[in-house]
């Protein structure tokens, strides 16, 4: 009989549940998939909820219900860290207090009331544990250094774990206050970013400019012998607020920070002035994630490193480390976020509480939700909705579209665990025509116009067009690392090649997701050439659609041409038009 | 039964011209009408998805098109208005709002309510949007891009209390008149006690931070005192805290 795991991450970012069958992933989605609440945090009980669905089983067959970290634990550090704050922190008590008496000190309660778990099958990882356990867990290697980073769990930001076949072992760590997550966030806010949202943007700005304020950046953030690093505390407030992560002194270090929503040209004047900040601390991150991971080289003697917390996201980083560090095999675990969590500390549970041994768990892009054809078809015939059925042909009349410069919705298979949309729901364009990044940009995902856009490129054609450094091919199919665009083709492939000649792509094999594949060679076949620009299938500030009708209302709110939903093409001109009118 | 639509009371009237007028208010109603706006839109799609009735999913896709649009618009309009950007911009990145203002809950509104009650509830709730709307239109003399979005909104609000009434109307002549008529006053007593929920709430709130003071000021200063004198400012990597117990005792404790 088939045992069953089910990890949960909740209450901080972005939360997530994740089911295992005998260690391999049977259904995994962060809940503003289902929400519709970007980075919704709140308990993921529809997430939950559909995993067991998508197994058909009951809560009563789960053995485990594994909570991602310690409640108490983490409630502690914010009490204490209020308290060396006081008199200054009495606000932030006030917020932290109240929410946490409310609502987040109360996890089994809730797990229990609105989970429906019984408290017998509750299990509570650690934060860290739970990222480092992902990242190992889901890792091709026997025998791996783990590094894991983000602005904070319990106690610990910043920690290394040697994985092997006895399990994840503990080396040492960097707690709060001191955080490279932090940090990074501090600046996304200075820059007038989202928090917790908005760092690839300063990682994109980053490009455009020079490194002429490390010095400033390493008051705020210095590197410390051994490897370590430790914050300024006098620059930041995140130990003492809840709403500011920067302080006065920060700001008399670096001048105004910038308005939020105003205008960024990232080449001239201010917008310049910003880039330059951006790129000073991306070059400080990864310094510091180059000694950490020096570090963790000689204390473990071994050449495969894992990756997985919010930092591990900073794709540009993990080049630079796979490239410059001591490490010849590198494994980002691609929902590195806390969504990751859920899965890392089910895995845990898994392999070191139950003891079971290691099994390939089965990552694959597609993980969340499915719409079988023949639903689609009813749903769109009872919307009214016309579209034409081109269950035979899909493929080749999405390349006809997107070799005629349409821009169109790829929505196929089930949906995508973690943030970055790999082939099942995305929007694809062709990405040598020289108007495409900004059409994209400014009328279709209505963001940022100095963000460019990922390739997607087969695996067989990804040498030809693209330069990884070796031991990227992996993060590659994950969009977890970066390449350069090769010299000859960057100005063929505008679209998708940034400023620094550098690309997110994302390496597509066949045997991973065949129709996608199918579909990149059908577009190469006209174009010359077998590469796609893929960008999530959401507007600006929404989660990546999950259903038929979010897909839908997507293409009604923006200039997309169709989507191809599973077996049908529903152009725009198709849909019904809005209620007055 | 009959169904007659809610006229805007003179408190209401009253009310919504003093708001209005307090600087920096409106860009900040705009963004809080972002947000209910969307959250009204994701309630219709997950209807148009759930609905048993295949007959009512156009409608109600037609109605989360036009919610999904409305809550765009606002944005728009918060971001023109902000007089302070960031305090607009934070309103509009709360991606928590719709939760911390209990507007949405875990489970979809419409599996919560069932088809009658939703129905019930969307031609209540869309006629205190429009009526609502109707006023702040009409306070908008000086600032006619606003008149005019509102005016936009409204009429789209009418359409939505017009297909609500008529599958109302519709039921009650089948024979479901007393059915329907209990789902409208559930609605309504359903709103009541939200309204008074969120002022005991509030109520609660600020009691709980006048003690949550008294406990701050009072009671943790000597801890503070010690906490300071033990703080663990220490940078750098530190070894691990390594728990040597068996990770089945580990996980059953949440400290
Ligand atoms: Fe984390
Ligand atoms: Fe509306
Ligand atoms: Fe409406």
């Amino acid at each position: 009989m088939s045992r069953y795991v089910l990890g949960v991450s909740a209450l901080y970012h972005e939360s997530a549940a994740v089911l295992l069958r005998d260690g391999v992933v049977v259904a995994a989605s962060s809940e503003e998939r289902f929400s519709r609440q970007k980075q919704d945090s709140a308990l993921p009980v529809r997430a939950s909820r559909w995993c067991l669905e998508q197994a058909g089983i009951s809560m009563a067959d789960v053995e485990a219900v594994v909570y991602y970290e310690k409640p108490l634990r983490k409630f502690e550090r914010i009490l204490v860290s209020q308290l060396t704050g006081f008199p200054s922190t009495l606000p932030a008590f006030q917020r932290t207090a109240l929410t946490w008496l409310t609502d987040k000190l109360w996890v089994r309660n809730a797990l229990c009331k609105e989970l429906g778990a019984r408290p017998s099958q509750l299990m509570f990882s650690e934060h860290h544990l739970s990222h480092a356990a992902s990242a190992f867990y889901c890792s091709p290697f026997e025998r791996a250094a783990v590094l894991t980073v983000d602005g904070v769990g319990e106690w610990a930001t910043t920690s290394l774990w040697q994985g092997d076949e006895h399990g994840l072992k503990p080396l040492s760590e960097v707690r709060f206050p001191h955080s490279l997550g932090l940090t990074y966030s501090a600046f996304t806010a200075f820059l007038g970013f989202r928090v917790n949202n908005g760092e690839y943007k300063v990682m994109g700005l980053a490009s455009y400019g020079e490194p002429r304020h490390v010095d400033k950046v390493e008051k705020v953030l210095q590197g410390v012998d051994g490897g370590g690093f430790q914050n300024d505390t006098r620059y930041v407030a995140w130990h003492k607020s809840t709403v500011r992560s920067y302080s006065g002194a920060f700001e008399q270090l670096f001048g105004a920070p910038r308005q939020p929503g105003t205008p960024l040209d990232p080449r001239q004047g201010e917008g310049k002035h910003y880039a330059d900040i951006a790129a000073s601390v991306q070059v400080v991150l990864e310094e510091r994630l180059l000694a950490l991971a020096e570090r963790l080289h000689a204390d473990t003697g071994l050449d495969a490193l894992c990756m997985a917390g919010g930092v591990a996201l900073n794709v540009v980083a993990n080049r630079r480390l796979l490239r410059d560090g001591p490490f010849a095999h590198l494994y980002v675990q691609p929902a590195s976020g806390d969504a990751g969590g859920a899965l890392g500390a089910a895995q845990w549970a898994w392999h070191e509480v139950l003891g079971q041994p290691r099994v390939d768990p089965g990552l694959t892009p597609g993980l969340g939700r499915d719409w079988p054809d023949d639903r689609v078809r009813t749903l769109l015939d009872e919307l009214n909705v016309r579209f034409d059925d081109v269950a035979d042909d899909r493929i080749e009349r999405a390349a006809d579209d997107i070799a005629a410069g349409k821009v169109i919705g790829w929505f196929q298979g089930r949906c995508e665990w973690g943030p970055r949309a790999l082939g099942h729901r995305s929007i694809l364009a062709d990405p040598s025509r020289p108007d495409m990044q900004d059409r994209v940009n400014k009328v279709i995902k209505l963001r940022e116009p100095f963000r460019p856009f990922a390739p997607s490129v087969t695996a067989e054609a990804a040498d030809t067009y693209f330069d990884v450094p070796p031991g990227g091919e992996g993060p590659a199919e994950w969009m977890t690392i970066i390449g350069d665009t090769r010299e000859e083709h960057r100005e063929a492939m505008p679209a998708i090649t940034h400023v620094d000649g550098t690309a997110r792509l994302h390496r597509v094999r066949r045997e991973v997701n065949p129709r996608y594949h199918a579909l990149i060679e059908a577009v190469g076949a006209r174009t010359g050439r077998p590469v796609v620009l893929n960008t999530s299938f959401n507007l600006k500030g929404d989660p990546i659609v999950s259903s038929p009708v979010h897909a839908l209302s997507t293409l009604q709110s923006c200039e997309m041409d169709a989507v191809y939903l599973g077996p049908c093409r529903v152009a725009r001109g198709q849909l019904p038009r809005g209620g007055a009118s | 039964m009959r169904f007659a639509d809610i006229r805007p009371g003179p408190v209401l009237v009253g009310v919504s011209h003093i708001v209005w007028r307090l600087p920096g208010r409106p860009a900040t109603k705009m963004a809080e009408f972002a947000h209910t706006e969307l959250g009204s839109g994701h309630d219709m799609l997950e209807a148009c998805e759930l609905t048993p009735r295949p007959e009512m999913r156009p409608l109600y896709f037609l109605h989360a098109l036009d919610e999904l649009r409305h809550s765009r618009m606002f944005r728009e309009r918060a971001r023109a208005l902000a007089i302070e950007r960031s305090r607009t911009q934070a309103v509009l990145d709360d991606s928590g709002y719709l939760h911390s203002h209990g507007i949405r809950g875990s489970d979809p509104l419409f599996t919560e309510l069932g088809e009658l009650d939703f129905l019930a509830f969307v031609w209540l709730h869309e006629q205190r949007g429009a009526a609502q709307f109707g006023i702040y239109a009409g306070l908008m003399d000086e600032d006619p891009a606003s008149r005019e979005m509102f005016a936009r909104i409204e009429k789209d609000e009418r359409f939505h209390i017009a297909y609500s009434r008529k599958e109302l109307e519709r039921l009650a002549a089948q024979g479901q008149a007393s059915a329907v008529s209990a789902a409208v006053w559930r609605i309504r007593w359903r709103r009541f006690k939200q309204g008074w929920l969120r002022f005991s709430r509030l109520i609660g709130d600020t009691m709980a931070k006048l003690w949550l003071t008294v406990i701050y000021v009072v009671g943790i200063t000597p801890f503070a005192l010690i906490a300071k004198l033990t703080e663990r400012e220490q940078g750098g990597l530190v070894p691990a805290e390594v728990d040597d117990r068996p990770a089945a005792q580990r996980a059953l404790e949440q400290l």
